[in-house]
């Protein structure tokens, strides 16, 4: 890694701006943004969180203050809303299960929450037993995004049992595609966002056997444009959360190798704001949560150096799931 | 859920922005309070509750909960007579799935007091099939001011058994309720709570309306579709809500007889050729024509003729874009057909030739490199080109043709020269190629 030492100050990681931009992230209620977006409060605390431990600052937020914020997230049949008062759905009951594994509370779920139990039960419910997909909540919606949380919270609470596994591998089956990638459903456009979270939910419960490794491996690798940042979908722009789809879904083949690391190194780096802090889409532009973590995870998968190791699967970092998992492969 | 596209300032406020914000944040918040407040009463059936989430949604349509609270005044509402029983699970928002929910204890027996619609301004009739849908009602209420009752309103209440009143009523709801999400969509098309809110409301039409007329808000979607797929034809928000359109009108077709299949399938499938004609074979849209024609029914002599016809239409596109990678996608994915064939039984049912004789990959294959070499003499630095020809060169071996493979193994290194030097960034590829390349 020794070249990137040799990078100019504005390609190197500001790692103390990014520690502080996420700290005053909360500190912002006379933003209207801040309102505007309280309906991903949860999901930006778990993005925030598992950023500052990539950057070796897990204390940087309160854990009690967290703990007390997730729980009270939380409805009686087991599933979390966004923020107090928010409907109970998918996408946040997987974040507070996330943050929870995070920072290793899951005692806390049982002792002041609804329990684990409940938890498992709510995600379970969402289950469509015929297709074997699920649902983000009592409306019906599905994709894939939500069988892969699904599978993501249950193995974290040790409840996979409670959901037919088999018949969710089934479905993502039926979701992949001619060029070896997945979509949001079965028939739909591969998509490098579907692509991880099939990919990762076949990780999960060790089904990867159906992945045409090199096919995928090339239409992924496509991603990657000139100036070193990595696209969703063929001709379409670049932008720093790829450097996460992509590359972990790389990462589950075996296959970072693929693509140019410094060339996304030099990509992610461009997109910082190194004075406040924070990652934006593009060079250039606004910075926001949810780009800080999926910049930092990028880096983390190709080894930049200062950082804690990633999970591809997980999207955790690799110390908190191997506590709760233990080592895999 | 993040800034895309928006150019980084230097995040400083003037004191008077700053001041500006706070009101806006005021205003916003005092919705959001008297929303919060209604719920915690569970008072669904009011009509102000209706009107604050319309006002809240059109300041922030990302906030999904607030389409739940709408979805709930609509099932406890005007709709509550024939959809309390279907969704009365649903009546509030912390009630799981679970089948523990007693249909007795559902608490939203209909009274006339709780059936006041959400003011539905626009003529009781259905939309005409594949036209009105696509452009919202003029008359749709504006802000939420609009809160008199419906004059009909008296009358219906007068009458409850008469079933025409109680669909036309509906009708004008759900009408008046797309109309409320049209501008929405087009401001914010990749919304997911908006298209999953759509979704609902054509489930409401099965499940309360009669056959016909709930079947002429689907096709009217449809319509719906085709304009947000010209807006952007990679929208795989709109792509999504039209397999799922399809499929429910295929499946209803179904059960009318066969004759109406056909005539459902080969409307959808000329609509999709309609949206993406030859120039953009790849992408969603190629995954929708590969999908139509594995589904079968056609002998090995069509079959094949298709297989030509569309491996035609791709190399039609790649003589003018051949830096075009969803059309090689395609044409890969055409030439998988003509490779794999010969394949276990499992594998053979979904291809399109599944009966090809060995000549005939061949001659397909044969018919292609020449014509990709073709490209050359034109497009001698594009990468995929050559990515192609070593792909196809690998699938002469896979089709044990020795003697090709020996000839072609000089021309593919030279092949392989060329990419390393057009696409230095995935040198780790070419490297993994070269290996296996050599290892045969």
């Amino acid at each position: 890694m020794a070249q990137l030492q040799d990078l100019p100050d504005e390609l190197q990681l500001a790692t103390a701006a990014h520690v502080q931009y996420i700290q005053s992230l909360d500190s912002r209620k006379d933003e209207y943004e801040y309102w505007l977006t309280e309906h991903l409060r949860l999901n930006g605390v778990y993005w925030g969180l598992t950023a500052l431990h990539l950057l070796k600052k897990p204390e940087a937020l309160p854990r009690d203050a967290t703990i007390d914020f997730v729980l009270s997230c939380q409805h009686e049949n087991g599933g979390f809303g966004a923020a107090p008062g928010h409907d109970a759905h998918m996408l946040y009951t997987v974040s507070a299960v996330q943050i929870l594994a995070l920072i290793d509370a899951f005692d806390e779920l049982e002792k002041r929450g609804k329990g684990k139990a409940a938890v498992g039960k709510f995600i379970a419910d969402l289950q469509n037993r015929e297709t074997g997909t699920f649902a983000g909540d009592e409306w019906g919606e599905e994709d894939t995004r939500f069988l892969y949380g699904a599978f993501n919270a249950l193995s974290l609470m040790g409840l996979l049992h409670l959901v037919d596994v088999d018949k969710a591998v089934d479905h993502i089956k039926a979701c992949s595609n001619f060029d070896g990638g997945y979509g949001l459903t079965p028939g739909a456009e591969s998509h490098s966002g579907q692509i991880f979270t099939c990919l990762a939910a076949l990780s999960i419960v060790g089904r990867m056997e159906s992945v045409e490794a090199d096919k995928l491996g090339k239409w992924l690798s496509e991603r990657q444009l000139p100036n070193g940042g990595l696209n969703g979908r063929p001709e379409k722009q670049e932008d720093v959360c790829y450097s996460w789809w992509v590359l972990s879904s790389l990462a589950m083949i075996d296959r970072t190798h693929w693509i140019d690391r410094n060339a996304l190194f030099g990509f992610i780096l461009r997109c910082q704001d190194t004075e406040k802090g924070g990652i934006s889409d593009r060079p250039g532009n606004m910075v926001d949560v949810w780009h800080t973590l999926f910049g930092l995870t990028g880096l983390s998968l190709l080894g930049y150096p200062g950082l804690d190791d990633i999970d591809p699967v997980y999207c955790l970092p690799k110390s908190t799931t191997e506590r709760i998992l233990g080592s895999r492969n | 859920m993040a800034s895309h596209g928006i150019a980084r300032t230097n995040r400083s406020r003037t004191e008077e922005q700053r001041q500006q914000d706070l009101d806006k944040i005021q205003k916003y918040r005092d919705l959001d309070d008297q929303i919060q407040h209604h719920v915690k009463q569970s008072n669904y059936g009011d009509p102000a509750l209706f009107q604050l989430t319309t006002k809240l949604l059109r300041l922030n349509p990302e906030y999904y909960t607030i389409w739940n609270v709408r979805r709930r005044c609509l099932i406890s509402g005007s709709l509550s007579k024939r959809s309390a029983g279907l969704w009365h699970s649903k009546a509030s928002p912390s009630t799981s799935r679970s089948v523990t929910t007693k249909p007795s204890c559902a608490g939203s027996s209909p009274s006339p007091s709780a059936a006041t619609p959400p003011a539905p301004a626009t003529s009781p009739s259905p939309p005409k099939a594949g036209a009105s849908g696509t452009t919202p009602d003029e008359k749709e209420e504006e802000g939420g001011d609009n809160t008199t009752t419906d004059p009909a309103e008296g009358a219906r209440k007068e009458d409850v058994d008469d079933e025409k009143a109680d669909v036309a009523a509906d009708t004008a709801i759900i009408q008046s309720e797309l109309a409320f999400t049209i501008p929405l969509l087009i401001e914010f098309p990749k919304c997911y709570w908006i298209w999953g809110y759509r979704s609902f409301l054509l489930s409401v039409c099965d499940a309360i309306l009669p056959a016909g007329a709930a079947r002429d808000f689907w096709v009217a979607e449809l319509a719906l579709d085709s304009k947000m797929l010209t807006k952007d034809r990679r929208n795989f928000h709109a792509w999504s809500y039209r397999r799922f359109i399809v499929s429910a009108l295929e499946s209803t077709a179904k059960t009318d007889g066969d004759a109406s299949t056909t005539a459902k399938k080969s409307m959808t499938e000329s609509e999709l050729a309609s949206i993406c004609p030859t120039s953009a074979p790849g992408t969603t849209a190629a995954n929708s024509r590969h999908g139509f024609w594995t589904r079968g029914g056609a002998d090995d002599a069509a079959r094949k003729k298709f297989l030509d016809q569309e491996l035609e239409l791709a190399r039609d596109g790649l003589n003018v874009g051949p830096e075009d990678q969803s059309l090689w996608y395609y044409h890969q994915f055409l030439m998988d057909q003509v490779i794999a064939v010969g394949a276990n039984d499992q594998e053979a049912k979904g291809l399109i030739a599944p009966h090809l004789s060995l000549a005939d990959r061949r001659e397909f294959l044969d018919r292609e490199v020449t014509e990709i070499k073709d490209l050359l003499e034109d497009y001698a630095d594009v990468k995929l080109i050559y990515e192609a020809l070593l792909e196809y060169a690998m699938a002469y071996r896979a089709m044990g043709e020795s003697e090709a493979d020996t000839a072609n193994q000089d021309e593919m290194m030279v092949w392989l020269v060329k990419l390393r030097e057009l696409d230095p960034l995935r040198r780790g590829r070419w490297d993994d190629l070269e290996k296996s390349l050599k290892a045969r």
